[in-house]
């Protein structure tokens, strides 16, 4: 991990003041163990600032858009699918881009740090071959990397940037095709299970909207839930609302999704939102063969008609 | 059981709706539980209309063209 | 040339209502000119409207025929005269004098409303022709549910006159002492397309049919099919209402049958025989038995062969290669029904069915050759009209056109171009009086309702009785006037009739009203009517809403009365919500550049640039080849004997005579920008064209043949070649004994699925010439199945009395070819012996497929038009649009569409002509306005609208980071606004904020 922060911090530092980009767009250590904080470098003696460890879990294809600057921005595999996605979307200027690649090995998730800490206080966290170290006040403990990881993290196939100008470190193994097993648990249930599950989930949502800012994503101008004319949702929290809502922002995903799981790490209430991504992410990939992010040429899955479509919603004569 | 479904129909204009108006003209009797909206095509039919009629309290939406 | 003669008139007369009369009226009437559309029944349609799917695509035959219907039944430049035949013709090109007989109706088309009170009252029953005779009509009738007019009629040889109808009919609109009328009518040219009968399969006897129950005409089993047939489309024996498990289809029913005078082949007869079969086997709940008994399976149009390959493979339908004997009814009483037949092979077999239906071909009808005799237009043998070679669409009578079927058996596509040729052909003779007849109307100005609060009128009709004995409409008008917005609320018994027109435009000037909602029928046939009405009263067309209460409520919930008026109620209640919302619709107007490129220099590109420019249409032409002439340059005689290179030489010489046309040889397209009206392509000389249209004829190439020794051994030869050592008379034919043809080289096979259409007769042709120079000739034709079809089956015939040896071959078992000397070996497994036959040849002629250029990819590029997988354009609709693209203003013909021969060339070269003119002749570029917008605060300019526009319409300006559309080509589907995740880019007329208050009204 140093070694890689340091790798980073090099290739900022040599695309700033060789005036290749405006900014590098990285990680910056956070004020608090196994925490950082997305982070712009100006000026090439701050590219020291960089980071590079187990806690930089936001995806920074969130940061891209609308920019005149020529930017540099560190990538992992899910940040650089989404980035992906953006370029055909016309969302960023890849001419003004440059990607650092970086193979991620996943992130570590704090909500599953704390539940096993259980209110013990965090002072210090080091990583150590494939175990955590975590220290506080009168403690230390040792815990396996997996079994802290985002869940993200762990059904992640792409650990390896799909794109990128500049690679730091290795490209790890990638792993083979996702099963979506869980999704498929979800879909064997009956209806009205899957009904229940998803009212009781859905009716904890406090409309905050933090999943759909932290979606890469999502980037309208005025999002449906906003608009007034005409008004397609209730503004206030109402569970069928809110099961709208979710509805719709996961359709407004299909096909550009990179299951990167920022909006479920975003959601203070803890809602499991990647069970509906995710079956997005399936369907759209068992009806059209299309994954988001895989690569700059596949036409998205919804702007792309092929008369061989699957069309399992039609009625037959 | 004395239920009565609300059914909302995205119909487009030159097919399917034209089928209703021949089911009509024909005088083939079907239940009074649909409301038909007719569309350009099957094309305009935006997801988020059949989400807001389900939204709106129908039981049923068919989309057809 | 009668072109400039003083005097012309710019009416054209149409004879039939067919398919052909109506896009031949439509091409007219967009064109410039004013159209007497006659017809004999007392609706438009012709034999369309009865058939139930359409080849090879399987759409619904109505539902593609019906917006043309409308259409042409709306056409203010189209005066459609129905129950009326055409008496007399005299005068000449440019200025005819028609006499038309129109045969009493006994009903007021303008007042009937097609309610169908008065049939519900007729005691008088009959057979319905329509349906074949499968079903039963009353004395007062419509012909079928969607007819236009949509007015009944009174058949008085049934009808009683017990006036039952006109008690009934609260219109007024039957009268039953209407007479007879003629009028006269001077037009400058006249297309007859009177289309043909099928024939009468009771005259050979031993098929059964009208002895048996269950032996059936290849029209009846479409209706049976129809899903507004007699049987609601479930797939029944009329004769018991069984099911049928087995069904057998008998081909060459009344077709290739020299004994009665039918030796033509009818050309269609195989497609919709497999069609008919797929469509039986989708229809049955059960496996159903299909069997096709043929003697050579003739799918040789676009795409058919892969639709015969489908029906074999996919759907299961079998093919028995076969003569029949006859068919014979079961002793046991179950009306089943046993076929004999020879095997090829001499065997007789004998197979049960329980239904046979046999494929009947088609032939003049007596009126229409009584109609021939009268006008002096000269008949072939069978009694079609006869076509000067290489004109696709003339007649023995100067100014007078054919299309469709009156000219020989042929399926709607062709027909379909033959219409817009003729059409173009007329236009040709007449383009000096062009736009001198047309009709244009005038509305007073519109008010401007920018601002005002919404004051709706709603109009409730009761339709006679057919909404008000059902839905309690004066409760529907009491709830509607509590509706927001709603001024005013009224009653009317019919909404549609002229007098109420009158008091909708009084009410709206009265009240103030600035929305009109109307309840009653649907706005599929009565929405351009009130339109019509808004626009008299100042209104824009677009402030209007119907409700269907009549066609989707009343008549469909008959029974429960409290129901559907609540659903009335409903319906008025979202169409008052939506119109509240209704904002007015500007149609836009566009400049547009009136030249013409064509692409392609052969003989389709120089006949379109010849009709453009006598039309007075400036052509750009553009030929890769040095010189003009394309494949025509290497033929020497055309399939009826013509000298193609007199023909030819002709042509080059009017294009290069004529100062309108330009022409680039040696030039390719070298890029296309722009849209209709405003192309500007940059050819490979770097000069750039600014056009109006454009016509893609680039052709197609004989493919070069791997096989059979071609290009390794001198005597194996394409026909090409053989024609043209013919010609020359090149030492290695004119010395030959022995000739060997093998056909489907390079065609019908995995790579190129596809027929290549003329090879067949082509070879046939060479045949009889080599015949003809050397009566001693052995000529052998080694085939898979023999496609001469239409007249060309008597090319067949005569080929096989002057001793050509037909030996069909297994296309698992293809012939082989190997050198032998001076001589070359052909070995072949002859179909009847079954045994191998040598044949030591001095020539073999490879019939060779006709391949797309590989250059097709760049233009459909270009163009932004698509190719079929085989590399030939892909047209914009199969059936009914043959030379059109989904692109406007491109057009295309010859055999860039696909394999064709050269008069079948001229006539869609014609057809594009008219196509194309239906866009030239426009001053400007309006479109309706019901186009798509952007919300350019919203839209994040992410392309999806781009990527899913049919039409390509919409594209994003990536300088201004947002999406743009082009209203001269949206055609306002809304499949943009559908996919707008940001609800930036909406329909007018149809905006999501509408819908979602019609969704809310719930």
């Amino acid at each position: 991990m140093p070694e890689l922060a340091g790798a980073i911090q090099e290739a900022a530092r040599k695309l700033l003041e060789e005036k290749k980009v405006d900014v590098v767009i990285g990680f910056a250590p956070g004020t608090l163990p196994l925490r950082s904080t997305p982070c712009f470098v100006h000026r090439p003696e701050d590219a020291a600032g960089l980071t590079w460890n187990r806690s930089c879990e936001n995806n920074l294809a969130n940061y891209l858009r609308k920019r005149t600057d020529k930017v540099a921005v560190v990538a992992k595999g899910c940040d650089s699918r989404s980035i992906i996605e953006l370029i055909k979307e016309n969302q960023i200027n890849r001419e003004n881009l440059v990607i650092i690649g970086v193979p991620c090995a996943g992130m570590i998730d704090r909500k599953k740090v704390d539940r096993r800490l259980a209110g013990k206080e965090l002072l210090a966290a080091e990583e150590s071959g494939d175990s955590i170290v975590l220290k506080g006040d009168g403690f230390t403990e040792t815990i396996p990397v997996n079994e802290l990881l985002h869940d993200s993290c762990l059904s992640c196939r792409h650990p390896n940037p799909a794109l990128y100008d500049l690679l730091v470190g290795e490209l790890l193994p990638e792993k083979g095709g996702d099963d979506f097993a869980d999704v498929a648990a979800f879909e064997a249930k009956a209806p009205a299970e899957r009904r229940a599950i998803l009212t009781e989930e859905f009716s904890r949502c406090i409309r905050c909207y933090a999943c759909r800012q932290a979606c890469p994503m999502c980037y309208c101008e005025e999002c449906f839930v906003d608009c007034s004319t005409p008004q397609w949702i209730g503004k206030s929290s109402d569970a069928r609302d809110n099961m709208l809502f979710q509805a719709v922002r996961v359709l407004h995903s299909a096909g550009r999704c990179a299951d990167c799981g920022a909006c479920e790490r975003a959601c203070p209430m803890g809602l499991s939102l990647r069970n509906l991504t995710r079956k997005m992410v399936k369907d759209v990939q068992e009806l059209f063969g299309y994954e988001a992010g895989a690569n700059l040429e596949d036409k998205p899955a919804l702007a792309d008609f092929k008369a061989e479509d699957p069309q399992p919603f039609l009625i037959e004569e | 059981m004395d239920w009565e479904p609300k059914i909302v129909a995205f119909l487009c204009n030159w097919c399917s709706y034209a089928g209703a108006d021949l089911a009509g003209v024909s005088r083939i009797q079907y239940p009074p539980n649909i409301r038909v909206v007719r569309v350009p095509c099957s094309g305009r039919i935006n997801p988020l209309f059949i989400l807001s009629a389900l939204r709106h309290g129908a039981d049923g939406v068919l989309t057809s063209g | 040339m009668t072109a400039n003669k003083p005097g012309q008139v710019g009416a054209v007369l149409v004879v039939g209502a067919g398919i052909a009369g109506i896009q031949a009226s439509l091409d007219l009437a967009e064109s410039g000119y004013y159209v007497y559309l006659v017809e004999k029944s007392p609706a438009i349609g012709g034999t369309m409207p009865m058939l139930d799917k359409t080849f090879p695509t399987n759409d619904c035959s109505m539902c593609i025929l019906s917006p043309k219907l409308v259409e042409c039944g709306r056409h203010l430049n189209i005066e459609t005269i129905t129950n009326a035949v055409l008496e007399d013709l005299q005068g000449e090109p440019g200025h005819f004098k028609a006499t038309i007989v129109k045969k009493a109706r006994y009903v007021d088309p303008e007042k009937c409303t097609g309610c169908g009170s008065c049939a519900e009252e007729c005691p008088m029953e009959t057979k319905d022709e329509f349906n074949q005779g499968l079903g039963e009509r009353k004395a007062i009738y419509k012909l079928y549910a969607q007819a236009y007019p949509n007015a009944y009629a009174i058949d008085k040889d049934l009808c009683i006159e017990c006036g039952a109808c006109v008690d009934a009919c609260q219109a007024g609109a039957i009268d039953h002492d209407m007479a007879d009328e003629t009028v006269e009518v001077e037009v400058g040219s006249v297309i007859l397309s009177p289309g043909f009968q099928k024939f009468d399969a009771s005259a050979l006897e031993y098929y059964g049919y009208g002895r048996y129950a269950n032996v059936l005409t290849s029209l009846e089993f479409e209706r049976i099919l129809s899903a507004s047939g007699p049987f609601g489309g479930h797939l029944v024996r009329p004769s018991d209402k069984k099911e049928p498990q087995r069904i057998a289809w008998i081909q060459c029913v009344g077709s290739r049958n020299c004994k009665i005078e039918h030796g033509y082949c009818s050309s269609v007869c195989c497609m919709y025989a497999i069609k008919e079969a797929v469509i039986a086997k989708e229809h049955a709940g059960h496996p159903l038995d299909a069997t096709i008994f043929f003697m050579d399976m003739r799918t040789y149009g676009k795409d058919f062969e892969k639709y015969y390959e489908r029906a074999k493979k996919e759907s299961g339908v079998n093919f028995i290669r076969s003569r029949i004997y006859d068919v014979n009814e079961a002793k046991d009483g179950s009306g089943n029904l046993t076929i004999r037949y020879a095997n090829e092979d001499g065997s007789i077999s004998n197979a049960e069915f329980d239904l046979v239906i046999l494929s009947v071909g088609l032939e003049p009808s007596a009126d229409v050759v009584e109609l021939a005799n009268k006008l002096n237009i000269q008949l072939n043998q069978f009694n079609f009209a006869d076509v000067p070679a290489l004109t696709g669409v003339g007649t023995s009578r100067p100014g007078v056109y054919v299309a469709g079927a009156f000219s020989g058996p042929r399926d709607i596509p062709e027909t379909v171009m033959q219409a817009s040729a003729a059409a173009s052909d007329s236009s040709v003779i007449l383009s000096a009086a062009r736009g001198s007849l047309v009709k244009k109307k005038e509305y007073p100005p519109e008010k401007d309702v920018t601002g005002e609060i919404p004051r709706i009128g709603v109009f409730v009709c009761h339709c006679g009785i057919n909404i008000g004995s059902v839905v309690n409409v004066p409760e529907v008008v009491a709830y509607a006037q509590k509706l927001p917005g709603v001024s005013l609320a009224e009653e009317k018994l019919y909404a549609c009739s002229q007098d109420t027109a009158g008091q909708i435009r009084e009410a709206i000037e009265k009240y103030n009203l600035n929305r009109i909602v109307v309840a009653s029928c649907s706005p599929r046939t009565h929405e351009p009517l009130f339109q019509e009405t808004l626009r008299e009263a100042g209104l824009n067309s677009n402030l209007f809403e119907m409700a269907n209460i009549r066609d989707q409520c009343s008549w469909v919930h008959m029974n429960e009365p409290e129901k559907a008026t609540a659903k009335a109620k409903d319906l008025v209640k979202m169409a008052v919500y939506k119109a509240s919302l209704l904002q007015p619709i500007q149609s836009v107007s566009l400049g547009m550049n009136h030249d013409a490129l064509v692409i392609g220099g052969g003989v389709s590109g120089m006949t379109a640039a010849v009709s453009l420019a006598k039309q007075g249409y400036k052509v750009h032409l553009v030929e890769k080849e040095p010189q003009l002439g394309g494949t025509a340059r290497r033929i020497h005689t055309g399939m009826r004997g013509e000298d193609v290179q007199a023909f030819l030489g002709d042509l080059i010489a009017q294009v290069n005579g004529n100062e309108l046309i330009k022409v680039y040889t040696g030039t390719e397209v070298a890029d296309v920008n722009g849209f209709v009206g405003n192309f500007v392509t940059t050819l490979s000389n770097g000069e750039e064209i600014q056009h109006g249209v454009a016509i893609i004829a680039t052709g197609a190439e004989e493919y070069k043949p791997a096989e059979y020794l071609y290009g390794q051994n001198d005597r194996v030869m394409s026909l090409l070649d053989i024609e043209g050592a013919l010609s020359a008379g090149d030492a290695r034919v004119s010395g030959a004994k022995n000739f060997v043809f093998i056909q489907c080289v390079g065609s019908r096979d995995d790579e190129r699925p596809y027929c290549s259409r003329i090879c067949c007769t082509k070879s046939v042709k060479l045949a009889l010439k080599i015949k003809e120079a050397n009566p001693k000739a052995q000529v052998y034709v080694l085939y898979r199945d023999i496609r001469t079809y239409g007249f060309f089956e008597e090319m067949y015939r005569e080929a096989r009395r002057k001793g050509v040896i037909f030996i069909r071959y297994a296309v698992d078992n293809k012939p082989v070819v190997e050198a032998d000397g001076e001589k070359v070996k052909v070995t072949v497994t002859d179909h009847v012996l079954g045994v191998p036959v040598i044949i030591k040849a001095d020539v073999v002629g490879l019939a060779a497929a006709i391949v797309p250029p590989a250059g097709n990819a760049k233009l459909s590029k270009f163009f932004k038009v698509p190719l079929n997988q085989e590399g030939f354009f892909l047209e914009a609709h199969m059936k009914l649009r043959p030379v059109d693209f989904g692109t406007d203003g491109v057009f295309m013909c010859g055999l860039a569409h696909g394999p064709k021969n050269l008069e079948e060339n001229i006539s869609q070269a014609k057809a594009a002509v008219a196509r194309a003119c239906t866009v030239l002749a426009k001053e400007s570029i309006a479109v309706e306005g019901k186009c798509a917008f952007v919300d350019k605060r919203k839209c994040v300019a992410c392309g999806v609208c781009e990527s899913v526009c049919p039409s390509k319409a919409v594209s994003v300006d990536m300088k201004e980071k947002v999406a743009v559309v082009n209203e001269a080509l949206c055609k306002g589907c809304g499949a943009c606004a559908s996919s707008c995740r940001s609800g930036a880019i909406n329909i007018k007329g149809c905006t999501n904020e509408q819908i979602v208050a019609m969704i809310n009204a719930l």
